[in-house]
């Protein structure tokens, strides 16, 4: 008797699986997760103090979910969007949902955003994250695309450090198609065509100062 | 209104990064423990009704919940236990909710430990970690670290309030030089020396306007603080307990560009407020805090505090958030020293983020602690002597920060 129920329990259905077909795989050679390893250890002359090293290398799946086309998006050199169809409320990082209390957590529609910006606040990295050491010194603008109500984060290309400026108009710019991943690191922005940067000021003198050994550092960098 | 709350006292081992004398966890919370009981030899393990404890990442930790391990290491079986985690706010968050417990008179006498041993990862590893408390689908790889994030809001507050770069550099000096004066302090256990406006200037670029010495230390420690109801505090150490006032804790977008044209604070504030630029969650919470502790002028009021100073532009714009000036005033305010040793508003004696070290869940009970110890007349005996101690302080505010300005916490100590 209790085995019948079990089996009727499995069979019900509560929602279609997606059927993953379009699957890619671009992880360096070499990488494999081989789960939790001890790998090594230390222990000081006197034999008080012991390290132990261990090895703890995961493989995460970021389920997107109701936010995938944002990143569909990006492997087709689309920036999407959402809008509020009450409130008209249009964001890039998307929402799904309304962030407008008034609102009651209306779910929105999604919108292709043009692919130009302008910058809000900006700053030159000469630091960063371990895979990011080789690509400094990195210019970071925190832009509004389009009409979002919300900045974005990305990098600022082709333009020397010391001549981002507040304000200025941006293009966003995709890596090559079959470079794409679908991730934000598929674009960044690059100065609009036909502006540019304002004569040198002590400030911009000053980022020059601070910029210029982050390049030597980084060659020496292997 | 609801019982008032104390605290009786509290301890951090030496805060550390890398191999030297580290006891292990459970190790350095009974050190806490012991030490608190030498200054308090009325305070007994067996007095606890409720531990909880304060921790940030078990990335660091490499242990899933390691606060099993120091509370069965400290003999507390049987006593109920649960963690508190709210990025860099972690301490002040277990302290809001140990303050909840005592005040609702369902608890007695809580101790709160904190702790995160940053140092089992490198630096850059480290750094990257703790970017996967940013949105990693959106911000984890276009800069990719903390520092950068908080740049970008500095470099336009700073524009916009006409603060410079040696202004903020005063701050970083400020701190790391109170920390020559704590040995518990990593500044003085590992770099150990006095520094100048010049050489924060010189400093190697982290993110413009940011630089080296303008960044807080990687760290490893753990701290323990007692919280507990009057009653309590008068049996076991009448002449040295504080008073937690006011307290409170708000929130923010965690993604910082997100914070622009927000409809809620658009509500709260008018438009235009808190920016990219301002930390709305510390005005908030500094607003609840000043509610409750009756505190009319923040800067009248408040004697001393010890505040989260991740970055020295971080501590700038926190004195906004609290009242202490205006977007016309602030620069003055910094330049004039207020908030130094002999200004009328010391910040971060103990030395602060920037001096002290950011164990990232110990780091809220560590600046209790050293508001615990200016209130308590403790200072000369904690301290290397009294150049760090604030004279006759009867008031302090404690700031505890996560993410970029994500969730903050405010809370107003008096002294007995
Ligand atoms: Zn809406």
């Amino acid at each position: 008797m209790t085995v019948t129920l079990t089996m009727n329990k499995k069979n019900k259905k509560f929602a279609d699986a997606p059927v993953f077909t379009d699957k890619k795989d671009y992880r360096p050679t070499g990488v494999t997760e081989v789960g939790l390893t001890f790998v090594g250890h230390e222990i000081s002359e006197d034999r008080t103090a012991m390290n132990q090293f261990l090895h703890y290398d995961q493989l995460y799946t970021i389920r997107h979910g109701w936010n995938s086309k944002f990143f569909i998006g990006l492997l087709e050199g689309k920036i999407m969007g959402t809008r509020c169809p009450k409130c008209g409320d249009t964001w890039v990082p998307v929402r799904t949902h309304c962030w407008n209390l008034n609102c009651n957590l209306e779910h929105t529609d999604w919108v292709e955003m043009p692919l130009t910006a302008t910058v809000h606040t900006w700053t030159v990295a000469g630091w960063s994250g371990r895979s990011s050491l080789k690509r400094l010194p990195i210019i970071l603008v925190y832009a509004l695309v389009g009409d979002s109500k919300v900045a974005i984060a990305n990098e600022l290309h082709n333009l020397a450090p010391w001549d981002v400026e507040f304000g200025m108009p941006l293009q966003i710019v995709f890596k090559p198609q079959e470079e794409r991943v679908g991730a934000i690191t598929d674009f960044h922005f690059e100065p609009a065509d036909g502006w540019t940067p304002s004569p040198m000021t002590p400030e911009k003198e000053r980022i020059k100062q601070l910029v210029e050994p982050v390049y030597d550092w980084v060659k020496t960098l292997k | 209104m609801s019982r008032k709350v104390c605290i009786i006292g509290g301890a951090t081992t030496p805060f550390d990064y890398g191999p030297t004398g580290f006891e292990s966890i459970e190790g350095g919370a009974a050190e806490c423990v012991r030490e608190t009981q030498q200054d308090v030899p009325g305070f007994s393990l067996r007095d606890l009704d409720l531990m909880i404890y304060s921790h940030f990442s078990v990335h660091f930790g490499h242990q899933l919940a390691p606060e099993w391990i120091i509370h069965d290491h400290l003999g507390l079986v049987g006593l109920p236990h649960y963690r508190v985690e709210n990025g860099g706010n972690t301490g002040g968050s277990a302290l809001y909710a140990a303050a909840l417990a005592v005040m609702s008179g369902h608890h007695d006498c809580v101790g709160v430990i904190g702790w995160e041993t940053m140092d089992s990862v490198s630096q850059s590893q480290g750094s990257e970690f703790i970017a996967m408390a940013s949105d990693i689908r959106y911000e984890l790889m276009v800069g990719g670290i903390y520092p950068i994030y908080y740049a970008a809001m500095a470099n336009k507050w700073m524009k916009d309030n006409h603060v410079t770069e040696e202004d903020v550099a005063r701050i970083a000096v400020k701190n790391k030089n109170n920390a020559m004066d704590n040995p518990k302090a990593q500044w003085y256990r590992n770099d150990h020396t006095y520094l100048t406006v010049d050489d924060v200037m010189n400093s190697r670029l982290i993110s413009y306007p940011i630089k080296k010495y303008d960044c807080c230390l990687m760290s490893r420690g753990v701290a323990f603080v007692v919280v507990c109801s009057e009653e309590y505090a008068k049996k076991v150490n009448p002449d040295h307990y504080v008073t937690i006032d006011g307290m409170g804790l708000s929130s923010c977008t965690i993604r910082a560009g997100d914070r622009l044209n927000n409809p809620t604070w658009k509500e709260h504030y008018g438009p235009g407020y808190p920016e990219m630029t301002e930390f709305g969650a510390c005005r908030n919470a500094a607003e609840q805090a000043y509610t409750m502790a009756g505190i009319k002028d923040p800067l009248k009021d408040i004697d001393f505090g010890e505040i989260h100073d991740a970055f020295s532009t971080s501590e700038a714009q926190i004195y906004k958030a609290l009242g202490l000036a205006d977007t016309d005033t602030i620069a003055k305010f910094i330049r004039d020293e207020r908030t130094s040793m002999h200004g009328d508003i010391p910040m971060n004696p103990g030395g602060g983020l920037l001096g002290y070290g950011h164990p990232v869940g110990a780091t809220g009970i560590m600046s209790t602690i050293e508001a615990y110890y200016q209130l308590a007349g403790l200072i000369p005996k904690k301290h290397l002597s009294t150049t760090t101690e604030v004279p006759d302080a009867e008031c302090g505010i404690v700031n505890s920060h996560a993410g970029t300005g994500t969730s903050i916490s405010n809370f107003i100590l008096r002294r007995h």
